[in-house]
């Protein structure tokens, strides 16, 4: 039979063939036999505090939402007036703007080619609309019970802190999904504040903090780590501080959440990185590695 | 199941696990066992596995075993029915959950790997591991270049149009190379989400007429596709044992494929040109096989044949086969305490305790049912002889003489 190792000639090697019979039991177990195993070809090594400064985009959109709900709740109760709130956010998108463009000294603008009366345009377009509009976004979702729209704000909310974008590189992250959500659950509050001029100022307000804030951060962290840090440390205690003069329990725990995420967490990175164990070799699927759309151009 | 066999559908043939008793005494000088194939894929159902496991029964037969198969009831034909020379196949009425898969596929349907992977995932010892391929009945799947038009190049693929057999990459090559040779044409044989890209180039660069997609292919009618090429194309992007080259080289095409999993050792170098899974690379290999045809240095399909047909017989795997059923049986038995410590300890921490459960679950089952219908009560079938004894063994020692003399003497 042909599998029988017959004759044993020692000067043969064992190849890794199928097509040939050998000299060798089908059980044989070459010298070689995983020399091509390879492990933990994409771990990562890490520095425990480039982790903790990349931690900052999650601690940012924590106290942005933070900021957002107690901004709400003295709204809903009337410790903030509409014209406060409107003049704040109206100076702070005027500041940050300008800033917008002096952080790279106008380079990002100059290679969108986008015009400042392009701005201006789109910002008059958008409050007139939503001024406009007011009136039936504080109605539209009055026929629903209260404790309904806190359930869908929150989960609105978690969805906006889900799906944006931090920066990953995976198929979860939509920033359109994550600010639509957000400005879903804005509309939803919206409703529960006493008149339409409170339910304009609120959704201006969630587009300054939800969309516009985040492109702000977004370049001062890739321009100016240092003043990134600075303003990241600030927003979070002044979100800490407006928070605990409405609940201090509820203090206490965003900053244990804020702490863990940005001193636990990677610590946790770091060290579950020494278990991983992946195993790779040449049965793994191959990729291809090309862009093939273009045949289809 | 202590060996291997790699197979197209590779996914089901986990499944296809055989249970040996060695209980008999030895005949003529090998030891015979009786054998059951458990599969949830057999006869009326037609495929890679139904035939692996039919062809492997009839050869194990032919080598004095006793075999019987299990499966699940097809429509009307259920019970027990005999086919060629004696095997005993057993329908069971079992419960269909999805394509013919009864609940036990579907709840451990591993996909089997190469012997390296299948070690490292499953933590076992690689001596007990044994490597053997599938066989290719090359009877059928013979050359036959009078279908070939010479006018022109026919480079031949027969594929599930699926992102795993790289079909991306064929539609980058297609135009790529139809660009190039104003006589060069496709001929693509298979079904599947992906065709939807082949037929978005053949529009894009209007190849209608030399771009044929055949749409899904019984397995007789492989051949005759074959046939029509010259070169075959592979551009699968993982693969344990690829039948398909193995069939196109026996149809005697010169073959092209990507150097993935184990392809490399299923043809020797002269009979494959390997290319990494890229479009450049393939289309360089492709462009080298066409300038060996024009050339006239590429292989008589002919010789390709007569090469191909002696790699993978059934026979063959049939007696490798018989030496792991040997090795098995020989094997003790482990306790069940044995067995649990053997889980716990070489399955990981948690899992190792959750499988344990399930093997104490099963084994309780198993008691009960041993309760509910005692070993006692079952009688033991009896072997069948067949009419006038053709099943027994006898019959079988003189005809695999004859065979024996036929082939000395050719």
């Amino acid at each position: 039979s042909p599998a029988q190792p017959a004759t044993m000639n020692p000067a043969r090697h064992w190849q890794k063939v199928l097509y040939e019979r050998q000299p060798f039991p089908d059980n044989y177990v070459d010298q070689r036999f995983l020399e091509e195993l390879r492990k933990n070809i994409h771990a990562r090594q890490y520095q425990y505090w480039a982790v903790v400064f990349e931690s900052g985009a999650v601690v940012q959109q924590l106290c942005s939402v933070c900021v957002f709900i107690v901004t709400w709740w003295y709204m809903d109760d009337g410790l903030l007036s509409v014209q406060w709130l409107f003049g704040a956010g109206l100076v702070s998108s005027l500041i940050g703007y300008i800033l917008f463009d002096a952080i790279d000294s106008g380079a990002g603008r100059k290679e969108n080619r986008r015009t400042r009366w392009a701005d201006l345009k789109s910002t008059l377009v958008f409050v007139a609309f939503t001024y406009g509009f007011s009136p039936v976004l504080k109605t539209l979702t009055e026929s629903i019970s209260t404790d309904t729209i806190y359930a869908m704000s929150v989960f609105m909310l978690l969805g906006h802190l889900i799906f944006f974008d931090y920066g990953a590189n995976a198929a979860i992250v939509s920033s359109t999904l994550s600010l639509n959500m957000a400005i879903f659950a804005s509309v939803c509050l919206a409703s529960r504040l006493p008149r339409s001029l409170h339910a304009f100022v609120m959704v201006t307000f969630a587009i300054q903090i939800f969309a516009l804030w985040p492109m702000l951060q977004k370049k001062l962290k890739a321009q100016t780590p240092r003043c990134y840090i600075i303003v990241t440390v600030v927003f979070a205690l002044s979100a800490l501080t407006g928070l605990l003069t409405i609940s201090s329990v509820g203090a206490v725990l965003f900053t244990l959440l804020l702490v863990s995420i940005s001193c636990l967490c990677p610590y946790y990175l770091i060290r579950l990185q020494l278990f991983k164990d992946n195993i790779h070799g040449p049965w793994d699927e191959a990729e291809i590695k090309e862009d093939l759309s273009r045949f289809l151009m | 199941m202590a060996c291997r066999r790699i197979g197209d559908q590779e996914q089901f043939l986990a499944t296809a696990f055989s249970v040996v008793n060695c209980g008999r005494p030895p005949a003529w000088g090998i030891r015979t066992h009786s054998i059951c194939m458990v599969s949830d894929f057999f006869y009326p159902n037609m495929g890679g596995v139904e035939s692996h496991i039919y062809q492997l029964s009839q050869c194990l037969i032919e080598r004095g075993h006793k075999v019987i198969i299990v499966t699940h009831a097809y429509g009307s034909r259920k019970g027990i029915r005999y086919l060629t020379n004696g095997l005993k196949v057993y329908y069971l009425p079992l419960k269909v959950m999805y394509n013919q898969s009864t609940a036990t596929t579907l709840f451990h349907s591993l996909p089997l790997l190469s012997k390296e992977n299948t070690v490292l995932r499953a933590a076992l010892d690689p001596e007990i591991v044994s490597v053997i391929p599938n066989a290719v009945d090359p009877t059928d799947l013979t050359p036959d270049p009078s279908r070939r038009d010479n006018s022109t190049i026919t480079i031949v693929v027969v594929s599930r149009l699926v992102y795993r057999k790289g079909i991306d990459l064929l539609s980058g090559i297609i135009p790529e190379l139809c660009q190039k040779y104003p006589d060069l044409n496709f001929l693509v044989g298979g079904e599947g989400p992906k065709r939807i890209v082949l037929e978005e180039v053949r529009e894009r660069y209007q190849l209608h007429d030399r771009v044929r997609l055949l749409g899904a292919l019984e397995h007789q009618d492989v051949r005759n596709v074959l046939v029509q090429g010259h070169i075959f194309l592979n551009t699968s992007l993982t693969e344990a044992f690829c039948m398909a080259i193995v069939e196109a080289a026996s149809c005697g095409l010169q073959v092209v494929s990507t150097r993935v999993g184990g392809i490399p050792e299923v043809l020797p170098e002269d009979l494959i040109i390997l290319c990494e899974p890229s479009v450049k690379s393939l289309c360089d290999g492709l462009e080298k096989a066409m300038l060996q045809l024009r050339s006239g240095t590429s292989l008589a399909p002919e010789i390709i044949h007569n090469k191909v047909k002696t790699f993978y017989t059934w026979r063959n795997v049939a007696a490798r086969t018989e030496k792991v059923y040997d090795r098995v049986a020989d094997e003790t038995v482990l306790p069940m305490d044995k067995r649990l410590d053997r889980l716990i300890t070489h399955c990981g921490s948690v899992t190792g305790y959750i499988f344990a459960l399930f093997a104490v679950l099963n084994f309780l089952f198993l008691v009960f049912l041993r309760w509910m219908t005692p070993d006692s009560i079952i009688e033991a079938a009896r072997d069948a002889t067949g009419p006038n004894g053709v099943w027994t063994k006898q019959y079988f020692h003189t005809q695999k003489r004859k065979e024996k003399e036929e082939n000395s003497n050719c």
